[in-house]
């Protein structure tokens, strides 16, 4: 016997959640256009889809957020922080890959300087993750060594039942016990099976890969200029992908007042690392694609012990040229280091 | 912070003289300040830039900035006036050892606008002479003109415990000009400083670091001996924001003061 969500009742849950103080977001369809976003009531939800267009992280980490306001006033300037909203939320319908984006974040946003802005949304929001019982072509979670029901960034993991009218409920974590508490009356106890698991077939050998990317002689390999010879540079991926981090810091307004903001930015454009000589240390579309490969699973992993990417596959489904990490390290893959 | 001093060092090269407003932030940097840090100075509706801090660690009084006027930051600490305020954060990142620079002589290589980064050094040890052997410095720019520090070169120039080679890049040079004209590294192998007990500090634009470093290893220089300062693009300063990584390398936590062993293990085409 294990818990079970059944789907007629979670309209309940929603109002039962939003009453206890909670902001209730998930997926949701807007014309052709999906993201996690607010709901007011589970009709709103679109749990139909593989995953929303847009990833998870905005949630956390905002394409652009202000981080303080300041006012000048004859010599004295003044300054004001911006403290990140607070208030509990509780994001249903994650998917595994969004979820297990959070977890390799965090140690990103905590060494040396802790990202209060990362942390205080990290630490208000109850990640209620469901399984994943459909993938698509460009799903590859398995190559990256997770799966369609990783638990990692997750409160609460939700398996889909086989007879699609609910879920069994497994609780993870402190926070997701205590949000699940508020609607217990709503859980029936079950023996309906699980749904079986989506089959994401893996395209490459991970450790294959690294070791060519760890490989100094690869470095100037021909291979990363044939195989971003089509990036045009739109910083999509970056944009889209669960886990890239980088920003850039603007002032917006006047000498008399104004807000300091801090924007998404993206290795994937010239600017971002131009030296105000005109030297660029990436000056080429290659280098900066080699880059964004070398640092999600070269750099990063060597910092933080995760690779920096959770396989959710945005970054190749709505590449404009049709790139993407899959095919980069399928390629990979068949060199011989 | 206040500016309290300005001063025209080349065409387009300012050098602020900064006070801060903030007992308590002014003894936060004198307990960590040292040689080789640098920090984001910025205008409020403009942004902040990053430059090293050009004043040595033995005079931690004020900050010293100096910076070539170039986009929007830069044009308004420019057209910034005395007593006008503008902001710091930093000192970041780390630093020359010097301690382990005592009882060595040093030769400092630098070309252009990275003499700042090289300046604080200097003056970090000249301001305790006795303890460094022979001091060489050898300093570079295209033109006469475009030479930092003027005032100060010719304080060096005037040492006796001090050894300043100067050199214009060919076409440079003006009529009056009495020192030499070459590239920093070609003068660098004319003036063949020795390396026996010897510590190099070297700072330039990306060329003349690469082309120096092979003019050093020619001369014998051990590549643990010489230290550089890779000043890359900014603008978190503590780890975050992604731009000034060389390799796995993150220049604003890691550097940006690096031995030349250490740079020669990351991907040189990536500097």
């Amino acid at each position: 016997m294990t818990r079970i969500l059944f789907s007629d009742k979670l309209d309940n849950c929603v109002t039962r959640w939003q009453s206890a103080g909670f902001s209730v977001i998930g997926p949701v369809t807007k014309d052709t256009f999906s993201s996690y976003a607010a709901v007011e009531h589970a009709s709103d939800f679109d749990l139909g889809i593989v995953l929303p267009d847009r990833s998870l992280k905005e949630l956390f980490f905002p394409q652009t957020e202000p981080m303080l306001r300041y006012t000048i006033k004859q010599q004295a300037i003044n300054t004001e922080d911006f403290t990140p909203p607070s208030g509990k939320r509780l994001i249903f319908g994650v998917r595994p890959c969004d979820a297990a984006g959070l977890s390799i974040d965090d140690p990103l946003f905590g060494w040396d300087y802790k990202d209060e802005y990362w942390f205080q949304r990290r630490n208000d929001s109850v990640i209620v993750t469901i399984a994943c019982t459909k993938s698509d072509d460009f799903c590859l979670c398995t190559s990256l060594k997770l799966a369609p029901d990783t638990t990692n960034g997750s409160d609460i993991l939700l398996r889909p039942l086989e007879n699609n009218k609910g879920w069994q409920v497994e609780e993870l974590t402190d926070r997701g016990r205590e949000a699940f508490l508020t609607i217990a009356e709503f859980l029936q106890e079950g023996s309906e099976p699980a749904a079986p698991m989506a089959v994401v077939p893996e395209m490459f050998d991970l450790d294959t890969c690294v070791a060519w990317l760890q490989n100094p002689e690869n470095f100037e390999s021909k291979f990363w200029k044939d195989i971003s010879m089509r990036c045009i540079g739109c910083g999509s991926c970056t944009y889209l992908c669960p886990t890239c981090h980088c920003f850039d810091i603007q002032d917006e307004g006047d000498t008399y007042s104004g807000i300091r903001r801090k924007n998404w930015d993206s290795c994937s454009f010239a600017l971002f690392t131009m030296h105000t000589s005109g030297h660029n240390p990436r000056s080429t579309q290659s280098a900066r694609w080699r880059q964004r490969i070398m640092h999600k699973f070269n750099y990063f992993p060597g910092k933080f012990s995760v690779n920096s990417c959770s396989g959710c596959g945005r970054c190749s489904r709505q590449c404009p040229v049709d790139m993407g990490i899959t095919e980069t390290l399928q390629k990979i893959s068949t060199l011989h280091s | 912070m206040k500016i309290v001093g300005r001063h025209d060092e080349a065409p387009g090269v300012k050098t602020l003289r900064l006070e801060f407003q903030d007992q308590e932030d002014h003894e936060q940097f004198k307990k960590t300040f040292r040689t080789g840090m640098f920090g984001l100075y910025g205008v409020y509706g403009e942004g902040e830039s990053t430059f090293c801090v050009a004043s040595p660690e033995t005079r931690n009084e004020y900050i010293e900035c100096t910076f070539r006027q170039s986009g929007r930051v830069t044009s308004a600490l420019a057209n910034a006036d005395i007593g006008d305020l503008i902001t710091f954060r930093g000192p970041y990142g780390n630093r020359f050892p010097i301690e382990n620079f005592q009882g060595k002589n040093l030769l400092f290589v630098s070309g252009g606008i990275a003499l700042p980064p090289t300046r604080s050094v200097i003056w970090s040890c000249l301001d305790q002479r006795e303890k460094f052997g022979k001091v060489t410095i050898v300093y570079g720019a295209r033109t006469v003109a475009d030479l930092v520090y003027k005032h100060e070169l010719e304080e060096w120039q005037d040492r006796a415990d001090v050894d300043l080679v100067l050199t214009v890049d060919p076409g440079g040079e003006s009529p009056d000009w009495k020192n030499k004209v070459g590239f920093v590294p070609t003068v660098l192998e004319d003036v063949a400083p020795s390396p026996e007990n010897c510590i190099a500090v070297i700072c330039g634009p990306p060329i003349m670091i690469k082309f120096t470093l092979i003019s050093l290893k020619k001369l014998g220089f051990d590549e643990t001996n010489v230290y550089t300062t890779l000043e890359n693009r900014m603008k978190c300063g503590v780890g975050k924001c992604g731009r000034c990584n060389v390799g796995s390398v993150y220049v604003c936590k890691e550097g940006p003061v690096f031995t030349a062993a250490e740079v020669s293990s990351m991907p040189a085409a990536d500097l």
